[in-house]
């Protein structure tokens, strides 16, 4: 199968990162930071290289600022959570995923409101006013993604967090879509909690995810339990990375996850960025020369854009061409709305969805012509059916 | 030689001191916290067997927060 569909996960998963679950599973499964054998401690230290891993690759200077999480969605959930109380409110951009969306309407029930501000396309100054305007006095936390996950523009996040923190307001990225694949830095940032997916750029299991927290102000915890920690106390310890981490950890995906952020340093994310940015504008062209396609942003490009083309063919359902590409063509993508119905509001997709194409580190330009040459032909069929 | 622990409130700080102990040129191991220390603990300490003054002002120098510090009879 020929495999477009990396922006709900990354596949295939490198080598080192099948070997590191499959050594965690026969080898040394032990429970991390429960036990003093060396089986244990073995499972400790891998956990500790990963936390390390990670605080390199976002250029963060503890690894206890690292979370362990289920998924990008699970860390979001920690952080609006944790910090959102009755009376507070919030700001968003008009492209939140769901992950951010869904929580906020469930505060909705206690006590908690937000604000939508607009994502102004190609236009940075006119996106920060629109952030700037939507601040209210009792605005307590701003989220916002790196990313659209669909159409793949980027917003001004460090500008946005400069913003935030002019007006004493704590700031959250939501960087499923962009961590491993755009350089981040949380060194002089003004960035308080990034949150990702291990499994999507990062090129882990699913079934990970990181929350790093570069801020002194952190959300209350939503779990509580056992950290194999301080186990005599009552409460939950304060201390990170422990005070988000009860119960006992995905120490194979945790394993992978590793491997896979130790490929994308060796790969270099600045060569993955371009090398996919090359793909996606070829990817872009092709399609753009193809008459009854439907593009919806401008060519990408590495300012504006992450390696994500959402598209449709005129006429046609996009979970159809979806399920065409995969029967006849073998291509896999996701058709529909891909968990952020707001960004597809904004673009006026949310009653036809689009068909996305996302690429990674192992996709080719043989690859991206063989789709590319798969749509014309779908395009041109529906063409001589009507 | 004396065993000297260091306590700390989470693992990864054990680790992330015992990583700033190497790059001083300090061994140091990570062991389990004797029982009766343990509710000063996570459960992990350092153990140091020379310059463990040295150590500890390494340590806090960095910043990584300290719980206890105890002589123990580990072999």
């Amino acid at each position: 199968m020929i495999y477009f569909d990396n922006g709900a996960t990354t596949f295939p998963k490198p080598n080192s990162v099948v070997r590191a679950v499959n050594d965690v599973l026969r080898i040394h499964g032990a429970n991390p930071g429960r036990s003093g054998h060396n089986m244990s401690m073995k499972s400790a230290e891998i956990m500790y290289d990963c936390r390390m891993n990670a605080a390199q690759l976002f250029n963060i200077d503890a690894p206890e600022k690292i979370i362990f999480t289920n998924n990008c969605t699970t860390a979001l959930n920690y952080v609006i959570k944790g910090i959102l109380k009755k009376g507070d409110h919030a700001v968003i951009s008009s492209l939140e995923h769901n992950a951010v969306a869904r929580p906020l309407e469930f505060l909705k029930g206690h006590g908690v409101e937000y604000s939508v501000a607009d994502y102004a396309p190609y236009d940075d100054d006119k996106t920060i006013d629109n952030f700037r305007n939507a601040i209210k006095d009792n605005t307590k936390l701003v989220i916002c993604t790196h990313a659209s996950n669909v159409f793949g523009v980027k917003l001004p996040v460090e500008r946005i967090a400069a913003l935030c923190r002019i007006y004493g307001i704590l700031f959250c990225v939501d960087a499923a879509q962009t961590a491993g694949v755009v350089p981040i830095s949380l060194k002089d940032s003004y960035i308080d909690f990034l949150c990702t997916a291990g499994h999507k750029g990062l090129y882990g299991p699913m079934g990970t995810g990181l929350l790093v927290i570069n801020t002194d102000k952190t959300p209350e915890s939503l779990i509580q339990g056992g950290t194999g920690s301080l186990s005599s106390q009552k409460s939950q310890p304060e201390i990170l990375p422990d005070k988000y981490e009860s119960g006992t950890p995905n120490l194979p995906g945790i394993a992978g996850l590793n491997e896979g952020i130790k490929f994308i340093m060796r790969r270099n994310i600045e060569l993955i960025e371009k090398r996919e940015m090359y793909l996606t504008q070829r990817m872009y062209d092709n399609l753009s020369r193809i008459n009854g396609v439907i593009l919806y942003t401008k060519r990408p490009d590495s300012e504006f854009f992450v390696p994500v083309i959402s598209f449709n063919i005129e006429g046609l359902d996009s979970e159809d061409t979806a399920a065409i590409l995969n029967s006849k063509y073998n291509i896999a993508v996701r058709a529909g709305l891909h968990c952020a119905p707001m960004a597809h509001s904004f673009y006026n997709t949310e009653n036809t969805g689009t068909v996305r194409a996302v690429m990674s580190v192992f996709t080719n330009t043989s690859q991206v012509d063989y789709f590319t040459s798969a749509v014309r032909s779908i395009s041109r069929f529906k063409k001589n059916l009507k | 030689m004396d065993n000297n622990l260091i306590m700390f409130q989470t693992v990864t700080h054990v680790m992330k001191s015992r990583d700033l102990l190497r790059n001083n040129n300090i061994f140091s191991r990570v062991v389990r916290t004797p029982i009766h220390l343990k509710n000063r603990s996570c459960g992990y300490s350092l153990l140091v067997n020379n310059n463990f003054d040295y150590a500890l002002d390494i340590i806090g120098k960095s910043g990584i927060p300290v719980v206890g510090t105890a002589a123990v009879d580990f072999v």
